[in-house]
């Protein structure tokens, strides 16, 4: 018999990182009077289940100091023993120990390698348990600070009374500052950094003047000027470390959001009559301070969707062959500069036709574009503000108005992404992918109109030169072609209602912005920089501006606006769809299905059929394009060839095989122009092989009127 | 063949189920003891019931003594992690106390084993 002893202490860690600050919560209340008999009790069980596990494990010292630690709760509990400061004093000493020794056990020891248990504090908590309080206390209780502190404190071993003397005489690892302080350390290193950049500039015009002096003065000033600029590249990594040092002591470990959590979601699930295990991953993972103020409220939303919405009572568990209790797991790991956060239930997962027509009857789309989205984009209408699909209204997950604000704090405030996933049955995931920081990131700064701005570079896909010719008209919609890619362009300039500047050259530069899916080609007359900038939040007076999302400043006075890309995508759809009302005719009713894996591309291909009259209804890759194809049938079908699942030849071949569409339109529309593919195309059975390369919306339209007649 | 866990410590149950497990035994995981009789009453084939004496609401002790009353006779051994005095041991009904600590592992085997051969 040789179980694997390391995992088991893996998660003796895990669960005592839940136990723990619930002792603390405690005996915090404790010491403020305010403790009642069931918390006493809870902390009990909390100690009592340390004990039970460590016990099992080997983890001798954890057992004695948690076997003590219960003896002194269960005196309080029975009403034997008050709650002193003294009592209160030595249970935050044992909670510390029991911490260190969890913190050692997380680092990678093993029960052997624990040192042992404080004797010293064991006896004086098991003697308090029996009345006997020490005369003197053994250490005096710590002032609370003002405010929260910024550091989480490590924690020191409990000293032993043979060391009373000599703790009291060493100062502590750590010193809790207040966090305003941090942020004006911070700020100054900002400003710091903003004026040191402006020495490169200093660096760069001593050269220029050193061509104006009389010869015999150069060699002297090429010295000064070598001195100088060395000076300056050495302070650039003076800065740069002790800005990132600055920026590094804001990071705070997500366990401070997510512990609250694991212990709501219990609570929560007894208030509904629902049993749930909470597992939290990762949460020693830091994020910026601010970062972590703002992600909590949109994670307990998501918490409370997950046990209200998500996971099913015990009964319906049982009939559908789960177990009754349901599994919660909050994780979160390292991507490169990124963070992300997942939160996912094993519950019964959403419900598409539910979300459908709560969408139609709250009139958030029409039917017509329900058909035509796809079973992701439907999933997604939960975001949009108002939706609600629980059946009744319930405290906790009040009106369902909440989801909106989630994706609206985690996109706008936090500069992050919000995914969604879900299976009927199996349970729902939501992924939060968030940057380290707000404070800093990375710009790329271009110009515009003779006015410059900022794009932070989680935004931007790439920069793009070519030549106007290279632009094609989709249903009114200047688009690039871009690899396998349709990507509308629109004028930066005239969406900001800037000058435009017509260049003398016919080449064009654009700078291509992204979120998850989305693209967007900008018009821009240059690229002035790029560089890790200090962002700066709006003022208040400031934040009604939707398009800007902050500043930077650039030299020593100037201040640049920051781009809220996804404000601008926002934009650029409603003018789209403007621009496509107006050209809507009702003269042909021909059903079409258009099958990209690229949402861009889709949408561009719907909107130039619909210009021209056709009823469009879009599939994400082959399997989608076939399931649909086959669930109602359409006038003609065109099709990508590249897709992920099955790909466009794939389902040539497949749509052939069926009756119905044995003789129906079906055009290939790809990027590949090799005539080896072209023949492939027409051997599956395409009618038409349109080349993306060669594509303008006349061709294709005329090749529908040609084979739909 | 099942043997039941039932702890209120997740940790603890899976612990106990894991070592039944390297034993040879299947095992099922119940949380409580209402999770317990839902289990009894899902699977047919449990032959065995290691119950944690100390959990919430019903404690070990007093998932025997209901179980009893039902008629159900199934075996019965009891977890604890203090040490068991006589007054336990002599529990009618009880078919071993053993105490949740490192030797677990070899006394719930030589347990597990003698109850099961008295039971047939």
């Amino acid at each position: 018999m040789a179980l694997d002893i390391r995992r088991f202490i893996q998660r003796f860690v895990e669960e005592a990182a839940d136990h723990l600050p619930r002792l603390r919560e405690g005996v915090s209340a404790l010491e403020q009077g305010h403790a009642d008999r069931e918390q006493i009790n809870e902390l009990f069980r909390a100690a009592h289940t340390l004990k039970g596990s460590s016990r099992m494990l080997k983890l001798v010292p954890i057992t004695a100091l948690a076997h003590s630690t219960e003896e002194l709760l269960s005196a309080l509990r029975d009403g034997t023993l008050t709650a002193t400061p003294t009592v209160t004093s030595l249970l935050s000493q044992a909670v510390d120990g029991l911490a260190d020794f969890v913190s050692r056990l997380a680092e990678g020891a093993t029960g052997d390698d624990l040192p042992a248990a404080d004797e010293a504090l064991c006896n004086a908590l098991e003697a308090a348990a029996l009345g006997q309080l020490p005369p003197l206390p053994i250490t005096s209780a710590e002032a609370m600070p003002s405010s929260a502190p910024a550091l989480p404190s490590s924690s020191t071993p409990p000293s032993s009374a043979a060391l009373v003397t000599e703790s009291e005489l060493r100062l502590s690892d750590t010193v809790r500052v207040r966090l305003d302080r941090l942020d004006d350390v911070i700020r100054l290193m900002g400003e710091v950094l903003s004026s040191h950049h402006h020495l490169h500039t200093l660096v760069d015009q001593a050269r220029e003047l050193s061509t104006t002096l009389p010869a015999e003065q150069q060699g002297p000033f090429h010295a000064f000027h070598r001195e100088l600029k060395d000076s300056v590249l050495s302070h650039d990594s003076l800065m740069s470390d002790l800005h990132d040092r600055a920026l590094q002591m804001r990071m705070l470990p997500l366990s401070v959001a997510f512990d609250p959590l694991a212990h709501m979601s219990r609570e929560l699930a007894q208030s509904l009559g629902k049993q749930v295990d909470c597992r939290v991953r990762g949460s020693e993972i830091e994020l910026d301070r601010q970062m972590i103020d703002r992600l909590s409220d949109p994670l307990i939303h998501l918490l409370r969707n997950a046990l209200d919405h998500g996971l099913e009572l015990p009964a319906e568990r049982q009939a559908a062959g789960k177990p009754p209790r349901g599994q919660l797991i909050i994780e979160a790991w390292q991507d490169a500069d990124w963070v992300v956060v997942e939160m996912r239930d094993d519950g019964a997962g959403i419900s598409l036709e539910a979300v459908r027509q709560k969408a139609l009857a709250k009139q958030l789309v029409s039917e017509e574009q329900l058909l035509a989205l796809s079973e992701q984009e439907t999933l997604e209408l939960i975001f949009l503000p108002g939706f609600s699909t629980k059946s009744m209204i319930t405290d906790f997950s009040g009106r369902g108005v909440g989801m909106d604000v989630v994706k609206r704090t985690v996109v706008d405030e936090l500069n992050g992404d919000l995914q969604l996933a879900s299976e009927r049955g199996s349970g729902t995931r939501f992924t939060l992918r968030l940057p380290l920081s707000l404070a800093m990131m990375r710009v790329l700064l271009v110009s515009v109109g003779g006015v410059n701005l900022g794009v932070t570079a989680p935004y931007v896909s790439e920069l793009v030169e070519c030549s106007s010719q290279a632009f094609i008209d989709a249903a009114g919609q200047r688009t690039l072609i871009l690899r396998n890619e349709f990507v509308p362009v629109v004028s930066l300039a005239q969406l900001l209602e800037l000058p435009e500047t017509s260049s003398g050259t016919d080449t064009t530069l654009l700078l291509v912005v992204h979120q998850r899916h989305q693209k967007l080609a900008l018009i821009i007359d240059s690229l002035i920089d790029e560089r890790d900038m200090i962002i700066k939040p709006l003022p208040a007076h400031l934040r009604y501006l939707p398009l800007v999302s902050g500043m930077v400043s650039m030299g020593r006075n100037a201040l640049v606006s920051l781009l809220h890309v996804p404000a601008l995508l926002e934009a650029t759809r409603h003018g789209t769809q403007r621009a496509n009302e107006e050209r809507a005719s009702a003269a042909l009713a021909k059903r079409i299905l258009v099958v990209d894996d690229s949402l861009n591309t889709r949408e561009i291909e719907k909107d130039v059929l619909e210009a021209w009259g056709y009823h469009v209804t879009l599939a994400e890759n082959g399997r989608d394009g076939l399931a649909k194809a086959l669930a109602e049938p359409f006038d003609a079908v065109l099709t990508d060839v590249e897709m992920p699942v099955m790909d466009g030849f794939a389902l040539t071949a497949r749509l052939r095989e069926n009756e119905v569409y044995r003789y129906r339109p079906i055009i290939i529309i790809t990027s590949r122009e090799k005539e080896a593919d072209r023949r492939r195309g027409i051997e599956v059975g395409a009618d038409a092989y349109i080349v993306k390369g060669s594509f303008d919306q006349n061709n294709l339209v005329e090749t529908l009127q040609a084979l739909l007649g | 063949m099942h043997i039941l866990v039932v702890d209120d410590d997740p940790l603890a149950g899976e612990m106990t189920a894991a070592l039944l497990e390297s034993q040879g035994h299947n095992t099922l995981l119940a949380s409580d003891a209402m999770e317990a009789v839902e289990q009894l009453d899902a699977h047919s084939d449990i032959k065995l019931i290691v119950s944690d004496m100390h959990m919430p609401l019903v404690s070990g002790l007093a998932l025997l003594e209901m179980l009893r009353e039902q008629d159900n006779h199934l075996p019965f051994i009891l977890l604890t992690g203090d040490t068991p005095d006589t007054t336990l041991r002599q529990t009618p009904g009880l078919n071993a106390c053993l105490r949740k600590d490192a030797e677990l592992a070899w006394n719930l085997d030589a347990a597990v084993k003698q109850t099961l051969a008295l039971n047939g």
